[in-house]
């Protein structure tokens, strides 16, 4: 269990209460640090890799806390957003790096290097420099040196952030398979909600270096605590509006433009539509709704163009207020 | 195929950068009367004769060796020192780190016959002088800055998140500086390398001034020729050929990273 305490990811510039925080990462779980650019995810994650950062706070591993850099680097596997290997060494003695390091022996290197090669698909680039790799692969390599060192906490800097969308999906399936039966505490930064929903088990949301919300990503998605908390599990953004000195936001996807069935009582709102895009399976129409943007998200194709005025309905239920 | 206007400029501008090298090598393979005689492109009877008289000399060969000692010395000061110090600038903040880089380049603006006196003198009363270290140090003062500059720009390419991940992967240091670090940047120290030796085995005045008999070097030896016995022009070619190889050799080996080298590793 990795627990973090009077977390400040900001000091100087930002160091009131609301600012520090305390956050449990348990193991055999991936906790999904989502937040936008600038939220301090990469602080977070420095901080608890000891490494160079502005983020302060304490770091405790089991109950016991980690202080020195140099311990901190012990407990910990790293991969970063942008692909770093060393170049200079292949594929296989990149992976064997960490191990090489504990001064493992030559068989039980071979041993682990072909395990993890063999779960990440690279098992046949083993002779390879890393740049002689796609993108992916050297990505699936990062992974796999991190693993093989066996820490007990795994740091995954937004890794597929610089992938094109097909490969990041077929490797977010297999990440999450791989990263459970690691049994470690995963931290994964994104700033994508569908890695919450497809990878995390537990969710932490950062907004500005403030932890926002935390909690299962469905829990946190069907009760935001704060209107910036439902922002950022929305994709790709909430509409809202003030009614009656009150803050009323509603998903795009559970904006509709037909009556809702079984439903008596329907929110109604009036919209002059700006824009409509589709790529076939789903639609979003662009259009504002007193004087506000507003996205409506729904399947198939629409007949909608812009300029048309629309009636829109929402559940009761479904409108959050704040 | 018919060659383009481009192509044939191009030959002909190469023949004309040739064509000095060629007279030399020409040269060198002739004798005395051959080369004041009758005009000719290609020697009439070519002999080694010339590069012979330098290997049999002691005046040439140790002039030879003298310059290749003091250039090796020189190599070998400025990149151990210019590497750490291009490490720390392309990887530390510190007070002034910015001032004091560009403090460095401007030693390069100074002319070398500058510090020809204080040199001469400093060396003279400490005992450096007619030594090879004497020459090595005083050429460092330039290259140590080139140097510098040119790892820096190689170094600084090296992204920092590899020096944060050799020590997560739990090595030391040393290991990921010499096994690693170095070993990236391998074509950067062959260029440093380059540009140490070429500043060092083609100046002449701080060379001459500060060595005596002892360590005269090459430079010096082929313009005291020309005084000695009338004018032997062959083997003053000879030696001129001799004088050339060495720098090819090393363009030769550091050719793919030159380029890089001369945008000062700036070039992605």
């Amino acid at each position: 269990m990795l627990e973090v305490e009077q977390v400040c990811l900001r000091p100087g510039e930002d160091d009131n209460a609301e600012a520090v925080f305390a956050h449990t990462f348990a193991p055999g779980e991936i906790s999904v640090v989502l937040g936008a650019n600038q939220s301090g995810k990469t602080d977070l994650c420095r901080l608890i890799a000891g490494l160079n950062t502005r983020a302060r706070g304490n770091v405790c591993l089991d109950g016991q806390s980690l202080t020195g850099a140099s311990t901190r680097q012990q407990a910990v596997g790293m991969v970063y957003q942008a692909f770093v290997n060393y170049p200079n060494l292949t594929v296989a003695e990149n992976i064997a790096s960490p191990l090489r390091a504990r001064r493992l022996s030559a068989a039980q290197i071979d041993e682990r290097v072909t395990d993890l090669a063999t779960r990440l698909g690279i098992v046949t680039l083993l002779d390879r420099f890393p740049h002689e790799l796609s993108g992916g692969q050297q990505q699936r390599l990062a992974i796999a040196r991190a693993m093989a060192k066996q820490a007990r906490v795994l740091l995954l800097d937004e890794p597929l952030v610089n992938l094109d969308f097909k490969l990041r999906e077929a490797l977010e399936i297999e990440l999450r398979e791989l990263l459970h039966a690691a049994g470690t505490v995963v931290i994964y930064t994104s700033s994508d909600p569908r890695d919450a929903f497809s990878l995390g088990d537990q969710v932490l949301l950062l907004d500005a270096g403030h932890k926002i919300q935390a909690g299962a990503p469905l829990e946190v998605y069907t009760q935001p605590a704060s209107f910036r908390a439902m922002e950022l599990l929305a994709e790709p953004g909430v509409n809202y509006l003030q009614q009656h000195g009150v803050l009323c936001a509603v998903r795009p996807e559970h904006v509709r433009v037909q009556q809702i069935e079984n439903d008596a009582q329907p929110l109604q709102f009036n919209m002059r539509v700006t824009a409509y895009e589709t790529n076939g399976d789903e639609s979003f129409i662009h259009g504002r709704v007193e004087e506000h943007d507003w996205v409506v998200r729904s399947s198939g194709m629409m007949p909608v163009a812009a300029g048309d005025a629309l009636t829109l309905y929402a559940s009761a239920g479904d409108v959050v207020r704040f | 195929m018919k060659p383009s206007a481009s192509r044939i400029i191009l030959w002909v501008y190469g023949l004309y950068l040739l064509l000095p090298l060629y007279w030399l090598l020409s040269m060198a393979l002739r004798n005395n009367a051959d080369i004041v005689g009758e005009f000719s492109v290609f020697p009439a009877a070519p002999t080694l004769a010339n590069f012979q008289e330098i290997f049999a000399n002691p005046v040439w060969y140790e002039a030879f060796l003298n310059s290749l000692t003091y250039v090796t010395l020189n190599t070998l000061i400025s990149l151990s020192v210019a590497i750490p110090a291009a490490y720390v600038f392309s990887r530390y903040r510190f007070l002034g780190d910015k001032q004091l880089f560009f403090w460095l380049l401007t030693n390069r603006m100074a002319p070398p016959a500058v510090f020809l006196l204080p040199f001469f003198q400093l060396y003279s009363a400490i005992g450096l002088f007619d030594t090879p270290l004497a020459v090595a140090l005083a050429h460092c003062l330039f290259t140590v800055p080139l140097s510098v500059w040119i790892l820096e720009g190689f170094f600084s390419a090296v992204p920092t998140e590899l020096d944060e991940m050799a020590r997560i992967d739990g090595h030391s240091f040393p290991y990921f500086f010499f096994r690693i670090f170095l070993p990236i940047n391998r074509g950067a120290i062959g260029v440093t390398l380059f540009f140490c030796f070429m500043f060092s085995w083609v100046e002449l005045l701080l060379a001459r001034t500060l060595t005596g008999a002892e360590t005269k070097p090459i430079a010096v030896v082929m313009t005291r020729t020309v005084s000695a016995s009338g004018l032997d022009w062959g083997v003053l070619a000879a030696a001129g050929v001799l004088t050339v190889l060495p720098g090819v050799l090393v363009v030769w080996f550091v050719r793919k990273d030159l380029v890089k080298g001369f945008a000062l590793g700036r070039v992605s």
